[in-house]
């Protein structure tokens, strides 16, 4: 199609909708819309294979961050524990679900779907890109991807157990235990791993193999 | 350079890019032939839909303020806590740094969408001669920052988790934690539904570096 040859050479700024030219970039640099200085698009490495390594170093950090205390609070000889999850359930027995459903969703639940969503694009796109019924899953996690992202939030999980940590420890002594390292692993490689992601590249596997 | 040539838009082209996948199709389409989505020119509902958001959450910002935030019980005495009130205690015992990032996350980063969103919205409705590409920029500010209003929110949980020993030392949550959530939620939504390429559109007639062809 003639129309189509046109559309790739053409890119619309998504902010303000300017056309721009489309050119080749070198590596690490990104091209920003000359109006409104939005970002548009980038050359990532997008290695799928890197990308599976990252994934798969997450998914096993996952389990043990979200299972094994976080925390450990000494007060006058009684010790408690919390874990992400603990924590989340604690304000909602308290009444407060709608804060504790935030806390589950921004700490547990996306960052987890994120994860798997990603895990299984990248083994549609290495071994099932033939099967129609794969490639529409496929394109069902690639238009829920943004959502997951926006709603994932563990880089700010991290800064607030420091600062629960620091605010206790103003009357109580406070540990950190092994869920604290391996939720900063966890942190670590998803946050290397969005940055190998591509979501543009994968929509372009998407349609390179009709 | 090209930036200095005609600036065209996609709708004076003809083209539009899919708000899910953001691939390019033509105008006459009604539906993106990638992802199934529906396109629109302009949703110009969006505007709509993102006032009563940011005033919703503008209304929801004074409860999440003036009611306190957690509930503190040490050797029997109840101490209540506002975000503001928390935030001076944690001055006075000395730890200034955390503070600091407290404060950030929980006042000067609400505040700021608020009235952000408030600005861009209003330069959209009522043509306000503002600089387009300052209020881009403070759009794509509080995209990025808007989610760091959580930490509050993750540090009650924690506390609230570690902190119930009875009359000896407990910590609740109280009620602005609530609002102070549903703050967010209704922020970082306002902001996402809405489309910003109507801002271009707009203010198009007032400015002379922008003129369309």
């Amino acid at each position: 199609m003639g129309s189509q040859a046109v559309n790739e050479s053409i890119v619309l700024c998504h902010s303000c909708d300017l056309a721009i030219r489309k050119r080749a970039l070198p590596s690490g640099v990104r091209a920003l819309c000359p109006r409104c200085h939005s970002p548009l698009y980038h050359t990532p490495y997008c290695s799928l294979n890197g990308m599976l390594a990252l994934c798969i170093t997450a998914l096993i950090f996952f389990t043990p961050a979200h299972l094994l205390p976080m925390l450990e609070l000494h007060f006058l000889g009684s010790i408690r524990t919390t874990t992400v999850f603990e924590g989340a359930l604690a304000v909602g027995h308290q009444g407060y679900w709608i804060v504790g459903l935030a806390v589950m969703t921004a700490a547990v639940f996306a960052p987890g779907l994120l994860l798997l969503s990603i895990l299984s694009q990248i083994i549609i796109v290495k071994h099932r890109l033939h099967s129609s019924f794969h490639r529409k899953i496929l394109k069902k996690l690639l238009m829920l991807h943004t959502l997951l992202t926006q709603l994932s939030m563990l880089e700010i999980y991290v800064i607030s157990f420091l600062v629960s940590a620091f605010q206790l420890s103003d009357f109580a002594s406070i540990t950190f235990g092994m869920g604290t390292f391996c939720f900063t692993m966890l942190f670590i490689s998803t946050l290397f791993l969005l940055r190998e992601y591509d979501l543009e590249h994968m929509w372009s596997l998407l349609d390179a193999r009709h | 350079m090209q930036d200095t040539d005609l600036q065209l838009q996609g709708k004076d082209i003809q083209l539009t890019a899919c708000p899910t996948c953001k691939q390019i199709t033509s105008l006459t389409e009604e539906i993106c032939q990638r992802c199934d989505s529906a396109l629109r020119v302009r949703d110009t509902l969006s505007l709509q839909k993102s006032w009563a958001l940011v005033i919703t959450a503008a209304i929801l910002l004074i409860p999440a303020n003036i009611y306190p935030i957690t509930m503190l019980t040490k050797q029997g005495n109840i101490r209540y806590d506002t975000i503001f009130s928390g935030i001076i205690h944690l001055v006075q015992t000395g730890m200034l740094p955390i503070a600091i990032i407290v404060f950030t996350a929980s006042i000067l980063v609400p505040w700021l969408k608020i009235i952000g969103l408030t600005l861009y919205l209003s330069a959209i409705t009522f043509n306000l001669p503002l600089s387009k590409k300052k209020l881009m920029l403070g759009f794509h500010i509080i995209e990025t920052i808007g989610r760091w209003s959580m930490l509050d929110l993750f540090v009650i949980s924690l506390t609230v988790a570690l902190v119930n020993m009875g009359q000896l030392l407990d910590a609740q949550p109280a009620p602005a934690a609530t609002a102070f959530a549903l703050v967010i939620l209704l922020t970082q939504t306002a902001a996402k539904v809405l489309d910003t390429r109507l801002l271009w559109d707009r203010l198009d007639t007032n400015d002379d570096t922008n003129r369309t062809p």
